[in-house]
């Protein structure tokens, strides 16, 4: 009986300092076999199964990563953003260990990376060039990932994920034989066969045209809510990331300059970088100082209001930018459109606006481009 | 010149051909593997090995044929009892010259494949062994092959040194031919056939080694 109270303040203590750090050096050393279930487990790997503490690297001279920190939590849908060379390959690479990395660390469930063949079970990863064996059938090439460790019976296994993905009728075939689409099936596939908790994709649409890319994503969605699979997907493509992604960071010139949930990342974007992705290619004007609303859909709006601002207004609008879609019926997104030229139009509009309760904000040509 | 004459010549090149050309993978498919791997772009990068062992290939591919035949008439007769006069003594100068050869030709071969899979099987906790005999050989398989095929062309014409010590062989044959008709060689039917019979040994191997690559190649399958 003592001995079990002693260990409930023991269990009681870790929980309470478990945020702050130093308390395992102090209490968890006689109780080293129970430290992940009593300590850490409770108060780190339940709420993040994948934390990057400051990491940096560099390329010779060229700075690739500059303390780069980020929390993944289970289940997420983790999107990192940014343009070709802003390091967030390399990020993704320094995940798994294809890449070394100069200073911080990745803690996975609570426990400091090594990047031994067990953390690289754990975390699987698909490509954009797919990576096949060209040599070996479909088949042969997910069974691949059993043989590695000497699994004899993974063969039952490998037809029951290339039926999961859609591919149950393609087992004998030769990556040669599929369309990009099927491959990245069969990539995903292989990558399953570990029973990851985290799958990373870099880049993996980004060779697919817009059809497969769609298809690609669903199958990572229904992954993720029927396998509770935990994913961490890097793109330049703004539309592959806001359609499955619940988390977001974008990462430019090295550094995270902005990390949140994807609603109010994509809706209210604070960094110059951000706009840019965000609305790459929409806004195109000369004047500078064109002055433009931004209507903000927070998902209580359900009337057509462009419609009605210009029957009740009298104003004719033109919209620039408009994106929205629809998470749980309710709407989301925004809508840029040039303020109106003349003065008490304008305040007319806004009038209108603030009494039909839309969060709008005023914005010009150069904060939006 | 009789027909069997001509059949012992023509059994003797291809055992001198396929004994050396089997000594030489054995040393230099692994030497080739040691060649990639160790490389800068390597699994294993290791500047000295690489660089010792690229010394070594490269000074022997350096030497003539005919000199390394030279070299080791002493070694073969302490090996195998005599250094001429019989098929067999030209065996071991043939190894010894091709095998820095054929690391090279692997080398290239697994150089050409894509490292992507490499980093995929990596990142599916594949060990470095494990990436060489599943991923590195077998994906660069009928590259190989081809190699292969080079490798036995080029050692069917050295096997022409053996005239030197007297080992025999079709290619020696068609020389001593020469050396005992020099006024009216070339109207001799004999002779002719001979130098047919090496034109289609070549052929053969050449023709067979690109079989077997295409075959085995399963990037060229249609849908």
């Amino acid at each position: 009986m003592p001995v079990i109270a002693i260990w409930l303040v023991r269990a009681e203590i870790g929980r309470f300092y478990g945020e702050k750090g130093w308390y395992h050096v102090i209490y968890s050393r006689p109780w080293s076999v129970f430290k992940d279930e009593f300590f850490i487990g409770e108060n780190m790997s339940e709420q993040f199964i994948l934390k990057i503490e400051n990491l940096s690297k560099k390329f010779g001279t060229h700075q690739v990563l500059k303390d780069v920190c980020l929390e993944v939590a289970k289940g997420d849908i983790y999107g990192i953003l940014g343009l070709s060379g802003a390091g967030k390959s390399t990020l993704v690479r320094c995940i798994n260990g294809l890449e070394k990395f100069d200073q911080g660390k990745i803690v996975f469930n609570g426990k400091v990376v090594t990047f031994d063949r067990d953390y690289r079970r754990q975390v699987a990863m698909i490509f954009q060039q797919f990576n096949l064996l060209d040599q070996r059938t479909v088949l042969k090439n997910v069974m691949l990932a059993g043989e590695l460790f000497g699994e004899k019976d993974c063969k039952e296994r490998a037809i029951e994920l290339l039926s999961l993905v859609g591919l149950s009728d393609k087992l004998d075939s030769y990556p040669s034989q599929l369309s990009g689409g099927q491959r990245q099936r069969v990539a995903i596939a292989r990558a399953l066969m570990s029973n990851p908790q985290i799958l990373l994709c870099d880049e993996a649409t980004s060779a697919l045209d817009p059809d497969t890319t769609q298809q690609i994503l669903a199958l990572l969605t229904k992954l993720n809510r029927d396998l509770g699979l935990t994913i961490i997907m890097i793109s330049h493509q703004m539309d592959v990331i806001e359609k499955i992604c619940t988390k977001v960071a974008i990462i430019d010139n090295a550094q995270i300059v902005e990390r949140g949930n994807a609603q109010d990342i994509f809706l209210f974007p604070q960094t110059d970088v951000s706009k840019k992705i965000i609305y790459s290619g929409h806004i195109n004007t000369s004047v500078d100082n064109t002055k433009f609303l931004k209507l903000i859909f927070n998902g209580e709006i359900d009337t057509p209001i462009v419609a009605n601002i210009i029957q009740d207004c009298n104003i004719a609008l033109s919209i620039i930018y408009a994106d929205s879609k629809v998470v749980d019926g309710r709407v989301y997104g925004q809508l840029i459109f040039t303020m109106p030229a003349d003065v008490k139009d304008a305040q007319k509009l806004c009038k209108y606006l603030d009494l039909k309760q839309i969060h709008y904000e005023e914005v010009v040509a150069s904060e939006i481009r | 010149m009789k027909f069997d004459d001509i059949l012992t010549m023509i059994l003797e090149t291809l055992a001198m051909v396929t004994i050396s050309g089997a000594l030489a993978y054995l040393v230099g498919l692994p030497l080739g593997v040691l060649l990639n791997v160790t490389s800068q772009k390597g699994l294993k990068p290791c500047k000295w090995l690489n660089f010792v062992l690229s010394l070594v290939v490269n000074i022997l591919r350096s030497i003539p044929c005919l000199i390394v035949v030279v070299l080791l008439m002493p070694t073969v007769r302490t090996i195998l009892g005599r250094g001429t006069g019989e098929w067999y003594t030209i065996i071991i100068p043939l190894f010894v010259t091709s095998f820095g050869f054929v690391a090279r030709m692997v080398e290239q071969s697994l150089a050409e494949v894509d490292k992507g899979k490499v980093e995929a099987v990596q990142s599916l906790g594949g060990t470095n062994f494990q990436i060489i005999t599943k991923v590195l050989l077998p994906e660069a398989r009928s590259s190989l092959i081809g190699g292969l095929a080079v490798t036995l062309v080029s050692l069917l014409g050295y096997t022409s040194f053996a005239y030197n010590i007297s080992a025999g062989g079709i290619i020696a044959g068609i020389w001593r031919y020469y050396s005992q008709n020099t006024g009216d060689y070339l109207e001799h039917p004999v002779f002719w056939i001979m130098i047919i019979i090496v034109i289609l040994l070549v052929q053969l191997i050449q023709e067979l080694g690109l079989a077997i690559s295409k075959k085995l190649d399963k990037r060229r399958i249609l849908q």
